[in-house]
């Protein structure tokens, strides 16, 4: 698929327009963003990158957003074809509880079970390797980590009540 | 100088690199196989474990990665018509073909030696130019850096100009993650939203180890797994008599190292088109036009060679104006600035062993590569098998593990989480990321040298018209713009 084809899905001009959208809230709220106070003149300022990247942004989203509005019903919101990234999804879910569960868990069990359920999310279905891969790497992670490059991690929050 | 040549010979011979090395040329051949993964999945992922190195150390274990990288490119290209990393996709074209007729052997001769010449002649202009740069870029100000640094910015921009409105907002997002934070000149915090982990900023370690090694491994996530049982390779070690029969091009060979490290040198223009257009220039000058895109030696060797040579050649920017020529440099100046080492002209002068070391640990790093596949090819090439959903995962859980371990902050994992849900995004869309990279990376020396230079001029740029440099610059930003344009246009008219 090349550039001309695939630019014509929706979901391009969508994200620009996130982009702009998001670049122009920036750009009205600036002043409560940066601290403007100090008695430097502008140009020397801590606003003037800000202004002219934020203004860049929102110029290159104004096609997107023109095309969006426009709508000529030659575009849809078909993107490649390779369907809904369930899988891809999911595993994005299990890895921002995994950030989590570093600090309930620790990084073991939370290692374990990500990997775990990851493996399983994603096809894998022999159970040596659902096992050995999570053991494995939560073993290799752990001797790296703590053992030879001395790595603090937090004491899992479970742990800490379950020891009160 | 002598005395600082032997003193880099030394440290890259000590232990410590020779095994950082070694180790770093090892992972970068494996992701350079495995299609979908790549230099930059390989280089973000030992990143964390780089800082526990002196930077010595540190970079050879990541310049390993970024070589054998492209070394590893070209296997399932010959093999399977599969690029291990992109700019293999030209070698495909007359490996593949030569695969077919039973001559793979010749194929990855071709790609083994033009790997590893491409590499070494590229080190040797990097060694050569280095200095010369430097020297010119010592008499660098703030506007001359501007300027530069704007030329580059453009460069990128104008690589990906048929995505430019995409290529404009994700520059201009990099640049805007590069504010975040405490401001260093007036120490006013920038879109910190209030909070105080954000008052750090955004550094670009989580940002590079997010967008790649979590948005990458994710796209990984839903690719097909390769099922190949033939390999067609007659024996496990590479054929030394095949060699012979390719060094028949050593002129292409030299030709194709020499426009792959200039191409290198240029910010934003990638080892696509140092593979390209070595690989036109091998078909322009050869006497067996005829057989380029059907199956020749001279195409996969002018390719590699040209690809190879990107390295070194996005190191001479790197290392004498501290500006990375793309985003595997960018990593690299990472490891540099966390090291409290920072590059540009003076970085010749003040670090001179440590050149050094860099030049012959490339060197070596050319030959270990060029070794390590001579010796075990098919295992090697048997990688293409390891299903890519299992290394996603993993790479995953390394990568965030990596980045807490880097500072010890839950925030910095955070934001490679929020960086790879962004980079997943980007890249399902086939926006230009290296764009985003290049802000991240440019943003800070973008404007310091903006304030600088309207510092020097009183609020106006009109200064940059006054010095000889800055004009030079210019005219050549805009003709980097323009000439490019007009021959779309002209294009788009015939």
């Amino acid at each position: 698929m090349g550039a001309d084809e695939e630019s014509k899905s929706r979901i391009h001009d969508l994200v620009g327009a996130i982009l702009g959208a998001f670049a122009l809230v920036m750009l009205v709220t600036i002043r409560r963003q940066i601290d403007t106070s100090g008695p430097d003149p502008f140009y020397k300022g801590p606003m003037i990158f800000p202004l002219i990247v934020l203004s860049l942004i929102l110029g290159g989203s104004l096609p997107s957003l023109w095309r969006l509005v426009r709508s000529d019903g030659s575009a849809s919101w078909r993107l490649d074809g390779r369907g809904f990234p369930t899988s891809s999804l999911r595993v994005l879910g299990l890895l921002i509880l995994y950030l989590a569960g570093l600090i309930y868990l620790g990084l073991e069990i939370s290692t374990c079970a990500f990997l775990f359920v990851s493996l399983w999310i994603v096809g894998q279905r022999s159970g040596a390797k659902l096992i050995g891969i999570p053991i494995g790497v939560t073993v290799v992670l752990y001797v790296v980590f703590k053992y030879f490059l001395d790595v603090w991690f937090p004491t899992p929050v479970l742990w800490e009540l379950l020891v009160e | 100088m002598f005395e600082n040549l032997a003193a880099g010979f030394i440290a890259a011979f000590s232990l410590p690199n020779l095994g950082a090395l070694f180790f770093g040329t090892v992972v970068g051949i494996v992701v350079g196989i495995l299609p979908g993964l790549g230099p930059m999945v390989g280089m973000v992922v030992l990143l964390p474990f780089s800082f526990a190195f002196p930077p010595d150390v540190a970079l050879s274990l990541l310049l390993g990665v970024f070589c054998g990288g492209y070394f590893g490119g070209g296997i399932p290209a010959v093999l399977m018509r599969t690029p291990g990393v992109p700019s293999s996709l030209i070698t495909s074209f007359d490996g593949y073909p030569l695969t077919q007729k039973g001559e793979a052997q010749t194929a990855l001769s071709a790609v083994l030696l033009g790997s590893f010449a491409g590499g070494i002649i590229s080190v040797f202009i990097l060694a050569f130019l280095a200095p010369i740069l430097a020297h010119v870029a010592a008499s660098f100000g703030p506007p001359e850096y501007l300027t530069v640094a704007v030329f580059g910015v453009v460069l990128v921009v104008m690589a990906f100009r048929d995505r430019l409105a995409q290529g404009l907002m994700l520059l201009g997002l990099g640049f805007w993650f590069s504010t975040v934070g405490i401001d260093g000149a007036t120490l006013s915090p920038r879109f910190t939203f209030g909070t105080l982990a954000m008052q750090n900023g955004l550094h670009i370690i989580p940002i590079c180890l997010g967008l790649f090694g979590i948005g990458q491994t994710l796209l990984l996530l839903e690719r097909n797994i390769l099922t190949t049982d033939s390999m067609n390779l007659s024996r496990s070690t590479l054929d030394f008599s095949k060699l012979w029969v390719v060094l028949r091009y050593w002129k292409t060979l030299i030709r194709s190292g020499v426009i792959g490290t200039f191409v290198g040198l240029l910010p934003g223009t990638g080892s696509i088109l140092a593979s390209f257009m070595s690989y036109d220039m091998a078909k322009r000058f050869s006497k067996e036009k005829d057989r380029f895109g059907k199956g020749t030696p001279e195409g996969c060797l002018a390719s590699e060679a040209g690809n190879n040579a990107v390295p070194a050649g996005a190191m001479i920017p790197l290392l004498t104006l501290g500006i990375p020529g793309d985003a595997l440099s960018a990593v690299l100046l990472g490891v540099f600035t966390i090291n409290g080492i920072y590059p540009g002209p003076l970085l010749l002068i003040k670090e001179p062993v440590l050149i050094n070391t860099i030049y012959w640990s490339m060197l070596l790093i050319n030959l270990v590569a060029f070794i390590i596949l001579v010796i075990w090819l098919r295992p090697f090439a048997m990688i293409v098998k390891v299903p890519g959903r299992l290394l996603a995962v993993v790479i995953m859980v390394v990568s965030v593990v990596g980045i807490y371990a880097v500072n010890t902050r839950l925030f910095d994992a955070e934001v490679a989480v929020a960086m790879g849900v962004l980079g997943y995004i980007l890249l399902r869309l086939n926006w230009p990321i290296v764009n985003l990279v290049m802000g991240v990376v440019l943003g800070e020396i973008v404007e310091d040298r903006l304030r600088q230079t309207l510092s020097l001029g009183e609020g106006s740029l009109s200064i940059l018209f006054d010095r000889p440099i800055c004009v030079f610059v210019i005219l050549l930003t805009v003709l980097i713009i323009a000439v490019p344009l007009i021959m779309d246009r002209r294009r788009k008219h015939h």
